[in-house]
């Protein structure tokens, strides 16, 4: 027993290290960082299109959910909320990150699903809308304080309820 | 940071999301990556990885069709893979220790918390490069030694998922510092 599961050791071979100079004309350095950078900053435009496009599909998957609350319809909103979530930060829009998280871990924790899910996932849904609709870049300020809190406080009753 | 140049690196990007293949490859870009290919889910980057010698493969976990688990499990194990040791950084939202095991068991070398900056782009991938991987092989698993793993800490990450705005703040300020 003790041979079957013994780990056999292997030192790859490493092709990968003998390409990466260090130093030189090319390397990466906290200019081409910030050239990068610039490059997301330049995406911003576009991650605002694509956000309106995630907020349709997310609406409509509300709509479905409403419609037939099925464990489906309800992984739909995971997904596109996990999407945002994943997005929102990379172009300085922290708050949506931050929201799209609280709706994911909503829809987690959600073990049975009630009238008040679906108001708890439309809060989520406007509060999404009015970040973007209002260009809360960053953490939003105070509005995108109490929008949170807000928020955190009635997904917290409606999930002990 | 070390000055490295990752330029000749041929990075493979997996991601079903089209909005998140474009950032990634902007930022690749820009920090002077020259040679990337891109595949939408697990079954298509095995077949990208037949005709693409890559160094490094950044796999989304979540995808539609063959996610990044089962696609890190093929890369390690299947007997037709193209190269069992390719360096994999998994790029996930998720963060809990159970799924973070998952990924661990299945052979992943590092972690990206999304969202993602270039800089933590960046850092993950010269992580990889930097890093001596030893591989195990035994019945059950293939892939770097998890013993000797040291995986940074997904600190920024992981309060994320839990953030509240009191968090939120935290974790600026820990970004601030870390950058």
């Amino acid at each position: 027993m003790a041979d079957e599961e013994k780990p056999k050791i292997i030192t790859p071979p490493n092709t990968l290290k003998s390409k990466v100079k260090t130093g030189g004309p090319g390397a990466v350095d906290e200019a081409a960082l910030e050239r990068a950078e610039a490059v997301i900053e330049g995406l911003t435009g576009s991650y605002l299109e694509w956000v309106q496009d995630d907020l349709k599909k997310l609406q409509a998957a509300f709509d479905q959910f409403v419609a037939d609350n099925n464990a489906e319809n309800l992984d739909k909103i995971f997904q596109i909320s996990h999407d945002i979530k994943g997005q929102g930060g990379s172009f300085g829009y922290k708050l949506m990150t931050a929201v799209g998280n609280e709706l994911c871990r909503f829809i987690e924790k959600t073990e049975t699903v009630t009238p008040q899910t679906a108001e708890a996932i439309r809060l989520h849904v406007e509060t999404l809308k009015i970040i973007i609709g209002r260009d809360l870049k960053g953490d939003g300020g105070k509005e995108g304080e109490a929008l949170l809190v807000g928020l955190q406080q009635v997904s917290d009753k409606l999930l002990e309820g | 940071m070390p000055e490295i140049d990752i330029k000749k690196q041929k990075i493979l990007i997996v991601e079903d999301n089209p909005h998140f293949r474009t950032l990634i490859q902007s930022i690749l870009q820009a920090l002077g990556v020259e040679n990337i290919e891109e595949a939408r889910d697990g079954a298509e980057a095995m077949e990208v990885l037949r005709g693409y010698d890559a160094d490094l493969a950044i796999l989304d976990w979540k995808m539609d069709g063959v996610d990044g688990i089962e696609c890190v499990r093929r890369i390690r194990n299947d007997t037709e893979s193209p190269n069992r040791f390719l360096p994999i950084i998994m790029l996930t939202g998720y963060t809990e220790e159970s799924l973070m095991n998952e990924a661990r068991n299945a052979g992943v070398n590092d972690f990206l918390g999304k969202p993602i900056s270039a800089k933590s782009l960046l850092t993950r991938i010269i992580s990889v490069l930097d890093q001596e991987f030893s591989y195990v092989e035994t019945e059950t698993y293939f892939g770097p030694d998890r013993r000797r793993q040291q995986f940074p800490h997904q600190g920024n990450d992981r309060r994320k998922e839990q953030m509240n705005f009191v968090k939120l703040k935290v974790y600026e300020r820990m970004e601030s510092r870390v950058g």
